[in-house]
């Protein structure tokens, strides 16, 4: 049985603040699985949820 | 002294050690602990300044994300607005470098002015008052040391926070509760004064000093609890309260309750460290610890066994919570409510009756819907940010926070797009100059369309290596190492005969084929790619030069903001764009965008202070003499907004609170499900004939609040159409609200969040009366 913990679905606050505190060089190391977790997130055709105003502009999506 | 040592993020300074109110249920004064005999009135400079040290070379080192610090007394105004300023300069100067630094004040109001209102508002001093209700229950404990009411002057203090101006620094109300008042005057008068948040706290006792429990009832405490629980779950929960929040399943983020490590220390007004300051009420001299600021750090304080006991989760409480069916829920009560002389803390809370009969309360009368598991992790920090903003702006601290998040995101993706290509030039010029000169590159990475390139690059379906043409780091090296005055080569992309770099400008060179060697000297670029070989002279004082085309900025009350009109990532608004502005129309675009700046602050000045800490680049869309009057904001983007440029400086006003409003709500569903993923139901709205999604009320709701308290603060001088543009945007978040709130689409965090905002919107419906 795998008891690795599941990715997070969204960005966690604290890891996203403590990751400003990383160097570069180092943030693919000590964040990936913020990495991951923003790639997932934000980049366009990952998993959007139904119904949401993912992208573009708000005054037309309101 | 070994072992090892948890982070502390909480820190209660004790700034003065008197106060101006005698209240006979004071645990500082009235208590078991009477140490505030041996200390100094006011702590002083140098005292302060080490507590200032301790704190920041603490977050240095554990690379805290946050702290917070939490002014208190005694009571903290008694130090006067130069005290208070000058110690909350050393505070912000001394951690600021090193972590987000969240002030915070608890006071009894009483010497509350306009002078230190504007000073909170300066620091982003966020401010709690002691008050416990009605004028009867306030008077029958928080009196003057002759025994005159304390009420009026209290109350005074809260409207004083409610006014607009100061609205950002008003935290919310903390109140000690009495079994003896009636709770539904208590709460009615609690949510009169429109409190962001209420705490209630059970009055500080031991087993060696039970609470006060009139009558042959065994728990009153619940009883009168339970009554003030059920009205609010009847009311839709209209103002948050952290006593209810904190015991549903998964709550917790109070000392109260929950097993969650104790993560606060107290300085006190001698720089002594002590543990929570509510061990007073136990034993005289209870929360000593025996260090100090000036000869141990926040580690050693930390590891005092009176501190790493509460460290210890279930294991630290006695055998009978221990075994005890709610113990997740009540964590044994406040650590202090377990004092019985002979057995110490080892005893679960004198109030242990009263908590088992309240949970079954809670459980019993839930709140009308329930948080899903996934939300669970989603406590105070959420809370915090989510509540702040649902006043309709957001304060300065929230502002830099969610900016923060956007940085880090960006952040992260250029590290995706290093994992998709390998290690290159560029990606090893940003990593020096990330040494060498952060600054530099952070202010590329927060130019709002880097992140819409990378964000491009990353969705690209070309494999690997084969799409150099939308490679956006060759440019975002190459702009951080002019910002730096860094020399450097690298081989940058060419998009339509230009090369754009991020925040600077375009270089537009006829004749460049598809990447051009770009090197950076001081004051000057070397550009050689295809038939072009040219150096641009960057110089303000060198003679133009006609390839570069400088980014143009305007000067306006929160700064500069840019007009961007180059850079191609701009191009994400979802309608066309204005190509580069001739001299004139770029003059009169910023001329345009510095008034209606400085209206924003006439008008909404806590919606300006929001502006002031986020907009960067105001982006001109192309004209459409069908539809004049434009604007736009891309989740891709923030720190942006997209415009027309209409010449009105009042309308133009209304555009950048209306946008800005998109952007900073497209950065909280960065980070937060407010509406259930997957939901698919559409909903109607006022303002459009087509049913929406809910994301799509919400963003219409938010920026039609912040719309509406423009019109009515215009209102206030001009009651003809001003009156009734308010009114009509007034109607539509209503409607918008309650459509949203009666579709059951909204996640936990999303029903709580337009909750609130609905009660901003009572308060600004109040407001226009």
């Amino acid at each position: 049985m795998d008891h690795a913990p599941a990715r997070p679905s969204r960005p966690d606050l604290d890891d996203l603040t403590r990751s400003l505190h990383t160097p570069l060089e180092r943030i693919g190391v000590e964040h990936a699985d913020l990495i991951e977790a923003v790639r997932r997130r934000v980049v366009t055709n990952a998993a959007v949820p139904s119904g949401s105003v993912a992208v573009a502009a708000f005054n037309s999506s309101i | 002294m070994g072992g090892s040592c948890r982070r502390i993020s909480q820190f209660v300074l004790k700034v003065h050690s008197r106060c101006d109110l005698s209240c006979d249920h004071c645990y500082v004064y009235q208590h078991a602990d009477q140490t505030w005999r041996g200390r100094p009135v006011r702590m002083s400079a140098a005292t302060a300044q080490s507590a200032a040290r301790r704190i920041a070379e603490h977050a240095r080192e554990h690379e805290l994300p946050v702290v917070h610090v939490v002014l208190h007394g005694g009571e903290p105004l008694l130090l006067g607005a130069a005290g208070l300023r000058e110690l909350l300069a050393e505070l912000r100067a001394a951690i600021t470098p090193w972590t987000r630094l969240d002030l915070r004040m608890q006071t009894n109001g009483v010497l509350l002015d306009e002078e230190l209102c504007r000073l909170f508002v300066e620091y982003d001093v966020q401010v709690g008052v002691s008050f416990d209700g009605d004028r009867a229950a306030n008077d029958r404990h928080r009196v003057f040391a002759h025994g005159g009411s304390s009420h009026d002057h209290v109350r005074r203090a809260l409207a004083l926070l409610r006014r607009p101006e100061f609205r950002a620094s008003y935290a919310g109300i903390l109140c000690t509760i009495d079994v003896r008042n009636d709770p539904d005057r208590v709460y009615e008068a609690l949510l009169a004064e429109s409190p962001p948040r209420v705490d209630l706290l059970l009055p500080h006792a031991t087993w060696d000093h039970p609470p006060l429990r009139p009558g042959s009832e065994p728990t009153p405490y619940a009883t009168w609890l339970g009554r003030l629980h059920r009205r609010w779950v009847d009311d839709g929960r209209p103002v948050s309260i952290r006593m209810f929040e904190a015991l549903r399943p998964g709550g917790g983020g109070t000392e109260a309750f929950g097993l969650a490590p104790a993560d606060v220390l107290v300085i006190e007004a001698d720089g002594s460290w002590e543990q929570v300051d509510s061990l007073k009420t136990a034993y005289h001299g209870a929360a000593d610890t025996g260090f100090d600021v000036f000869d141990n750090s926040v580690d050693e304080a930390a590891r005092h066994p009176g501190v790493a006991i509460r460290q210890d989760g279930a294991d630290g409480l006695c055998a009978t919570c221990r075994a005890c069916p709610v113990v997740d829920r009540c964590g044994g009560g406040l650590y202090a409510h377990r004092w019985r002389t002979g057995s110490g803390f080892d005893n679960p809370s004198v109030y242990c009756p009263d908590l088992l009969r309240l949970i079954d309360t809670v459980d019993a009368y839930p709140p009308p819907t329930p948080p899903a598991p996934a939300d669970r992790s989603a406590t105070s920090p959420v809370d915090e940010l989510l509540d702040d903003l649902a006043t309709g702006h957001g304060s300065a601290s929230t502002l830099a926070l969610l900016a923060a998040t956007q940085l880090s995101i960006t952040r992260a993706l250029l590290a995706a797009c290093r994992d998709r290509s390998g290690t290159t030039a560029a990606w090893e010029l940003l990593v020096h100059l990330d040494r060498a000169a952060p600054e530099a590159v952070r202010a590329v990475l927060e130019h709002p369309f880097v992140r819409a390139g990378l964000v491009h690059r990353l969705d690209s379906s070309a494999p690997p290596g084969l799409s150099a043409a939308v490679d956006p780091l060759p440019a975002i090296a190459t702009a951080a190492a002019l910002r730096a005055g860094v020399p450097a080569t690298l081989h940058v992309p060419v998009r339509a005969d230009a090369i754009t770099l991020p925040t600077l400008g375009s270089l537009v060179l006829p004749g460049l084929t598809e990447s051009a060697e770009v090197t950076v000297r001081p004051g000057e670029l070397q550009v050689r790619g295809g038939s072009v070989e040219q150096t641009v002279l960057l110089d303000p004082l060198a003679p133009p030069s006609a390839s570069w085309r400088p980014t143009r900025d305007v000067a306006v009350p929160g700064g500069r903001v840019l007009l961007e009109d180059g850079d191609p990532y701009r191009d994400c608004y979802g309608q066309p764009v204005e190509s580069r502005l001739e001299g004139p129309a770029a003059r009169a675009l910023g001329r345009t965008l510095a008034a209606a700046w400085e209206v924003v602050h006439r008008d909404v000045p806590a919606h300006a202070a929001a502006l002031d800490g986020g907009l960067r680049a105001v982006v001109p869309l192309a004209p459409d003499p069908a539809r004049p009057l434009r604007s736009a904001t891309a989740r891709h983007a923030f720190g942006a907004v997209a415009v027309t440029p209409h010449p009105d400086p009042e309308t133009m006003a209304v555009l950048l609170v209306h946008e800005w409003q998109h952007a900073k709500l497209g950065a909280v569903l960065d980070l937060y499900d407010l509406v259930e993923p997957g939901e698919s139901t559409r909903i109607r709205v006022p303002w459009r004939p087509d049913p929406r999604p809910p994301e799509g009320v919400l963003q219409g709701v938010y920026a039609h609040l912040a719309v509406t308290q423009v019109w009515q603060s215009r209102a206030a001088t001009d009651p003809g159409d001003a009156s009734a543009h308010a009114a009509h945007f007034l109607g539509w978040t209503r409607d918008g609200v309650d459509a949203l709130l009666a579709s059951r689409s909204l996640s936990a965090a999303g029903e709580r969040f337009v909750g609130q905002l609905r009660h901003a919107l009572e308060e600004t419906v109040v407001g226009s009366r």
